[in-house]
């Protein structure tokens, strides 16, 4: 005798009827690109359309009279002569832009170093053991985001002005000097206005990132007999790699291209940057497409850390899976 | 890990179709981005033709041309608003009030940072600005792509105000385009509580940039041509529009030597950033040493500050002008607002304002100390009509050596 078979369970029918799951199929398979589309149109608006017009202003000519850019649309008309005069002059002999570009190198990866051993523990404190005081530490954190970053430079240029405040703490109520002119070609100086300024884009990323780790991993790690050390090298690391890389990025980017800092906390071309360089050139008549090259230059430089992150998010993405 | 989409035809078929679609809105977008300037003359009239350079050794009298005619005489004068087109803190507030209770118009400035952003912004047409102050460098390009608007000198009745030197200027013969605004020297500002050499007693007072003790407190002027003209006189070139190689590798030579002695800053705040002790010493545009004034802290002395330029007028000499633009709409109320500029009165109370001294016969070193416009260790700022004639004046340069100066400026601003 063979069981009865056993009679489907009916489902209950959707309000609209049984055409309603296609509908919802059809709702479903348009919904992701309707959500994409504002996001497509905006970087289609604010990156693809500002980056064209940066490769014709490049490689475009220059008014023979008032030598400003004439922009060349047409890629086939395209001339390659400011970009080549730009590569050919950062190393060797003609090198005159390579001091700038390694300057800028050292000055944001140093930086960069300096914010992360900054913004790191004050974004574990607020996120993992701040307990109540959470709410208003994320306040105070948030709070240099209030004032625009020009004027937390020009705090600075008072307070380490000749006759500033840090001259005058450094004299020890004239007991020395403190004649130190700090305002006047100090890499040292652009360096820290460069990790006083970004500092906090680097701490709000790796808060978020830090409170939102699986606190089980943790307290497994330490459950299994993981010191606190041990626990957060072996567990706790390498969870927020991602979230680093993202918060240096953050902080690198706008850097790499930043040439007020210098101007402001320095204005002497011992400390000039990339972007002291593209603002120089963007602003004199038949170099505006030399300012375009440098703008590419930090461009392609900044993908390759992009790339890296994409990399390793996907990486992370496939040991979850 | 999911395994890669494949596209089939009906994807390939729709992305081309999408793509079709875009082409010509992409085509159109480029074709839209094309009508942007992209020669000398937009907006009409002009030529392609080259330009010429005029000098003192060169004087040029610029051609009218029929589609550039000047206004007509005895024309009453538009409603306005009068649009002005100047650097920031260059045209005194009272003098534009006076100019509006007199014609009962408006007059709206909008200010520019330097005039290769002046032009520019002119000539795409967006705004039709009825004046400009461009610098006597700039004329030959706004008189041959028709930028500018020969004048009528019937309305210019106080242009006889102004020394003989400007009533027929080298750049501007017949003053047919330009009427003159300001004048200054270039030379050396200095705080004597940072600085105690005695400058003016030095065989060569440009060396004084270059002391080694005075590493973090000097500065020089951001304007290629002015600081590289300057540091060629420290070495003895006196042709500061130099085209030999040898003389700009001299000059070269000083900037890197200036870089690694002094470190100095390089910017145009030196009104600010002398009385603010933030700077004890710098090169200085002679308006900008009797603005400075005004700026000293309160408990600050005026006699602080000192300014050396040659006794002999053997140094760079510089003036703006004004200019009535082809595009305005208000052409007979530009030319009354020059004139209103060139009345002594009114230039006189935009000398107090704006710090940089109009060339009017009355003035002299005397009258302006007397009249407290100068105080009596500033007198070596007023400028005097002679050294038009002895001084150093920078002038446009072709294209080539336009490039070989910015080469070496672009090096020493790079801090190579």
């Amino acid at each position: 005798m063979t069981a009865a078979p056993v009679p489907a369970t009916k489902e209950p029918q959707a309000p609209g009827g049984p055409a309603a799951p296609q509908r919802r199929g059809i709702v479903g398979k348009s919904l992701g690109p309707l959500l994409a589309l504002p996001g497509i149109v905006w970087l289609l608006l604010f990156f693809v359309a500002p980056l064209y017009v940066v490769l014709a202003v490049v490689f475009g000519g220059v008014d023979p009279i008032f030598r400003t850019v004439i922009p060349v649309w047409n890629p086939v008309r395209w001339s390659s002569e400011q970009p080549i005069y730009v590569l050919t002059h950062i190393v060797g002999e003609d090198g005159i832009f390579g001091p700038a570009l390694l300057r800028t190198a050292v000055y944001v990866l140093t930086a960069s170093v300096l914010c992360l051993v900054i913004a790191f523990p004050i974004a574990y404190y607020v996120a993992r053991l701040a307990g109540r005081w959470r709410g208003l530490l994320l306040a105070l954190l948030i709070a240099p985001f209030w004032i625009s970053y020009m004027m937390r430079m020009l705090a600075w240029v008072n307070l380490l002005a000749n006759d500033g405040l840090v001259n005058r703490i450094v004299s020890v109520g004239g007991l020395f000097p403190g004649d130190t002119v700090w305002l006047s070609g100090h890499s040292g100086v652009v360096i820290l206005g460069l990790v006083y300024g970004y500092v906090p884009y680097m701490i709000i990323p790796l808060y978020a990132g830090l409170d939102r780790l699986p606190s089980e991993l943790i307290e497994g790690a330490r459950d299994l007999g993981a010191g606190r050390w041990s626990a957060f090298w072996r567990v706790t690391w390498p969870m927020s790699r991602p979230v680093v890389i993202a918060s240096i990025l953050l902080t690198c980017l706008p850097m790499l291209g930043d040439y007020f800092t210098s101007d402001l906390l320095s204005g002497s071309p011992q400390t000039s940057m990339v972007g002291n360089l593209i603002n120089e050139t963007v602003l004199t008549p038949g170099q505006t497409g030399q300012a375009g090259a440098f703008v590419l230059l930090v461009l392609i430089v900044s993908l390759l850390p992009m790339v890296y992150y994409v990399r390793s998010v996907q990486r992370a993405d496939g040991a979850v899976v | 890990m999911s395994a890669p989409r494949s596209v089939n035809r009906r994807t390939l078929i729709r992305n081309a179709a999408l793509l079709g679609l875009s082409v010509p809105a992409v085509n159109a977008l480029l074709a839209a981005c094309a009508e942007a300037p992209t020669s000398s003359n937009p907006g009409g009239g002009g030529s392609d033709a080259p330009l010429e350079m005029a000098s003192p050794d060169n004087p040029v009298t610029w051609p009218i041309s029929d589609d550039n005619p000047p206004i007509d005489d005895g024309m009453s004068p538009e409603a306005g608003p009068l649009l002005i087109y100047n650097y920031a803190d260059y045209l005194g507030p009272q003098v534009i009030k006076s100019f509006e209770e007199k014609y009962g118009v408006e007059v709206k400035v909008s200010t520019f940072n330097d005039t290769d952003e002046m032009l520019t912004k002119i000539r795409t047409g967006a705004v039709p600005y009825d004046i400009c102050f461009p610098s006597y460098d700039q004329i030959a390009r706004m008189v041959t792509a028709q930028i500018a608007r020969p004048l009528n000198h019937s309305y210019l009745g106080n242009l006889d105000n102004v020394w003989d030197v400007f009533q027929s200027p080298w750049y501007d013969g017949e003053a047919r385009y330009s009427v003159p605004y300001s004048i200054y020297t270039t030379g050396i500002g200095w705080r004597t509580d940072q600085v105690t050499d005695d400058i003016a007693g030095m065989d060569n007072p440009y060396d004084i940039l270059w002391t080694p003790s005075y590493a973090g407190k000097v500065a020089v002027i951001d304007d290629w041509h002015t600081c590289m003209a300057q540091v060629g006189l420290r070495a003895g070139i006196t042709d500061v529009n130099t085209s030999s190689a040898d003389d700009l590798s001299v000059i070269q030579d000083n900037l890197t030597e200036l870089a690694s002695t002094v470190k100095p800053k390089v910017n145009i705040s030196m009104y600010n950033d002398l009385p603010a002790g933030q700077i004890g010493l710098c090169q200085m545009w002679s308006g900008d040493v009797v603005n400075a004034q005004y700026y000293l802290p309160n408990d600050t002395s005026v006699d602080v500050l000192q300014y050396w330029f040659p006794e002999d007028g053997k140094g760079l000499v510089d003036n703006d002008l004004m200019l009535v633009l082809k595009g305005g709409n208000n052409p007979v109320l530009a030319h009354l607002f020059l004139d209103h500029m060139l009345d002594e009165k009114n230039s006189l109370k935009n000398f107090g304002y704006i710090g940089y001294q109009p060339p009017q016969k009355v003035l002299d070193t005397d009258r302006l100390v007397a009249d407290g416009y100068l105080p009596e260790n500033l007198a070596t700022a007023a400028v005097q009509e002679s050294w038009f004639d002895t001084g150093y004046r920078l002038l446009e340069l072709d294209v080539d050596n336009d490039q070989a100066w910015h080469r070496i400026w672009q090096q020493f601003k790079a801090g190579a």
